[in-house]
């Protein structure tokens, strides 16, 4: 199932193309040209809501319905583009913004121009310091050609665009943290609702989308709602650029319609290139870190939003990782819990002691080989608190990995429970003193 | 004073907001870059260019893990140790990383040149094993790397130390077919990356099963844990 145009990667054998002249010729910011010409920006909204483009981030919220939260009559709204990518697996935006910066200027500016808002900010994590100095030499190439600025191509149009780098905070992802990040706080979930269309940064109405979601913009308005709508499925239309990463010969992104099946993602010699050393798939995390694990059972799985909810999964950001039989399903977990602990805001009690304690008892399991009987009930017994419990959705991602785990690959846990009781001192109490360890489980 | 030296720096950042405390985050780099690291003066200096409360700056600073509110190296190296990366050898770079440079990770070398962190996830995980200079990205290090990489970094000490550590004028790189390491061409169409096609699966060698006494003296050496 190949893709005769690519529209997030569009002009992908383009030499050049990040710089502005070369992407005009290629057709770039004639779509935003053509809307403040010609059209109103409720036109805009309706194609994008037409279109059925889904939210790229993770959640796969249509884009134009939540355009459409936005309250009437209330100014000034705000744009931001969330570049905060630092999920396992998620390595997309970087190289859009890499390659082709002028494709998501533009689509922010259309989207703005869509939303009527004169601000948008494009918050980067801290660590895409590059690009955000490729972006930001892109912006100012279009201010120079007209595009941006005040009076827009004279038609009274006014658009500023700012790049704002965070400093190293996954949970800056999160759309309410992000605002925060934004307003020069810590960056913690705010509670919801309200909900950003209504009131976001500095209370006023905003709305968030992904670079993923805004590069698509540009080809929707310029080629049509019929046209973005033959490619992918009927619920899930367009493309889907995955980031496939982990054991296979050809890492990378790979911009493909939904619906495509896992296997020929990972197999095809255009894509995956199959598995390095030709050893067979053992974990399948299809939707970045906080995704449920599949397996290879699951290769015929079509990457839809629906048919990798059907297999228990969830799409997520499209980061596709695959994992041979060389890891260790309790180490995956523990590496996986690892990070949600580190990137814990510590706001809700859940979240950081959940993440806390999943670390501490999968770090004894998988770093050290040691577990006791309870340290299986105790795994969920912690991620059951969890669970539905936690203020935003970075605790409810961290139940993923050890859940999986768990579910998937009971016997690698019995295994070490098994190793460990072999070991005179290995029966879980510490130091023969404090007792034998009780699963959180059995105290309620 | 960063007022005095940068003026011009700050009100162009300042305005770009419609709140003066959103431009927090850029003045802390950049007086970070100014000072070497986030004194508490240099804090207390931003927040009053900002009419904050310093509390407020000093929290900023210790929830970012891109802020040092201590010295750290001319570089400060950042490798990638999450999945997928640690499955493609970001713990033997790590590794050679310290035994190159003599220092465990959260520790600077005695000469100021480097200081050796493990960070999450840095979202090039097709480029694994990675890491971060100075938030310069070094795709594709292996450890037979490590050298050449250092050496390419000592020699442009005096640059990483104009530049400063928070990427305000970043570059990234990968390494040419020559074997050095060269800048990112940015120009260049998109080519996914291809492994050489390996050889046939080796059979996964079996659990080893402890010995019955193994458990007897616990393993001094054992990795410390992580909180």
């Amino acid at each position: 199932m190949g893709l005769s145009e690519h529209i997030v990667m569009r002009e992908l054998d383009v030499p050049e193309i990040n710089d502005f002249e070369v992407y005009r010729r290629h057709g770039g910011w004639e779509a935003y040209r053509m809307a403040l010409k010609e059209k109103n920006p409720a036109d805009i909204v309706a194609m994008v809501k037409e279109s059925g483009l889904r939210g790229r981030g993770g959640a796969g919220f249509p884009t134009g319905i939540k355009w459409g939260f936005l309250p009437k009559g209330v100014y000034p709204r705000y744009l931001l583009c969330n570049c905060d990518e630092s999920e396992p697996g998620t390595f997309n935006n970087h190289q859009i913004i890499d390659r082709n910066p002028h494709q998501l200027i533009e689509g922010v500016a259309l989207s703005a121009f869509a939303i009527e808002c004169h601000t948008a900010y494009i918050y980067m994590r801290g660590e895409f310091a590059a690009a955000a100095i490729t972006l930001e030499r892109a912006i100012a190439e279009a201010y120079r050609a007209g595009f941006l600025g005040r009076n827009i191509l004279g038609t009274g149009f006014d658009l500023d665009i700012y790049v704002h780098r965070g400093a190293g905070a996954y949970i800056c992802g999160e759309e309410t943290a992000l605002m925060e990040s934004l307003e020069g706080k810590i960056g913690q979930p705010r509670l919801k609702p309200p909900f950003p269309a209504v009131a976001g940064l500095y209370g006023k109405p905003t709305i968030i989308n992904n670079v993923e979601t805004l590069a698509n913009v540009p080809r929707i308005v310029e080629k049509g709602v019929a046209w973005y709508r033959s490619h992918g499925t009927e619920k899930s239309p367009g493309t889907k650029c995955f980031s496939l990463s982990g054991h296979v010969n050809r890492p990378g992104n790979y911009e493909l319609p939904f619906g495509v099946p896992l296997r020929e993602l990972i197999e095809s010699p255009e894509y995956g290139g199959g598995m390095r050393g030709g050893r067979p798939v053992k974990i399948i995390i299809p939707g970045g870190a906080s995704a449920p694990w599949l397996t290879h059972e699951h290769l015929d799985v079509p990457l839809d939003y629906e048919s990798v909810a059907a297999a228990g999964s969830m799409l997520g950001s499209g980061a596709v990782i695959v994992l041979d039989d060389t890891v260790k399903a309790p180490h995956v977990a523990y590496k996986m819990d690892e990070f949600f602990k580190h990137e814990s805001c510590g706001k809700c009690t859940p979240c950081r002691e959940g993440t806390h304690w999943l670390v501490r008892v999968l770090h004894r399991i998988a770093e050290e080989g040691h577990a006791t009987p309870e340290d299986i009930p105790t795994l969920h017994g912690i991620y059951n608190q969890m669970a539905g419990n936690c203020f935003c959705l970075l605790g409810e991602s961290a139940v993923m990995p050890i859940k999986s785990a768990l579910t998937l690959f009971p016997e690698e846990f019995e295994a070490v429970v098994a190793a460990s009781r072999r070991l005179p001192h290995g029966n879980g109490q510490r130091d023969g003193k404090s007792g034998p360890v009780i699963p959180l489980s059995a105290r309620h | 004073m960063l007022l005095e030296t940068h003026r011009a720096e700050i009100e162009t950042i300042l305005s770009r907001y419609d709140s003066r405390r959103s431009a927090v985050l850029p003045l802390l780099y950049l007086a970070q870059d100014t000072y070497g690291y986030l004194t508490e003066a240099a804090i207390r200096e931003v927040a009053a260019i900002l009419g904050l409360p310093p509390t407020d700056v000093f929290e900023v600073v210790g929830f970012y893990t891109l802020f040092y509110n201590r010295p750290v190296g001319t570089w400060v190296l950042q490798v990638c140790d999450d999945v997928p990366c640690c499955y493609l050898g970001a713990e033997e770079l790590i590794s050679a990383l310290k035994q190159s440079l003599g220092i465990a990770e959260e520790q600077t070398t005695s000469d100021g040149m480097f200081t050796l962190q493990r960070v999450k996830c840095l979202a090039a995980c097709d480029r694994a094993p990675v890491l971060q200079a100075n938030l310069d990205y070094v795709y594709d290090v292996t450890p037979e790397r490590v050298n050449a990489l250092l050496t390419n970094l000592r020699a442009r000490a005096a640059e990483a130390r104009q530049r400063g550590v928070s990427g305000r004028f970043a570059e990234d790189f990968e390494w040419g077919p020559d074997g050095a390491l060269t800048l990112i061409d940015r120009a260049a169409p998109y080519r996914p990356r291809q492994f050489p096609a390996a050889s046939p699966p080796a059979p996964l060698e079996p659990e080893p099963v402890p010995e019955a006494d193994a458990g007897h003296d616990r393993p001094t050496d054992r990795k410390a844990s992580p909180l």
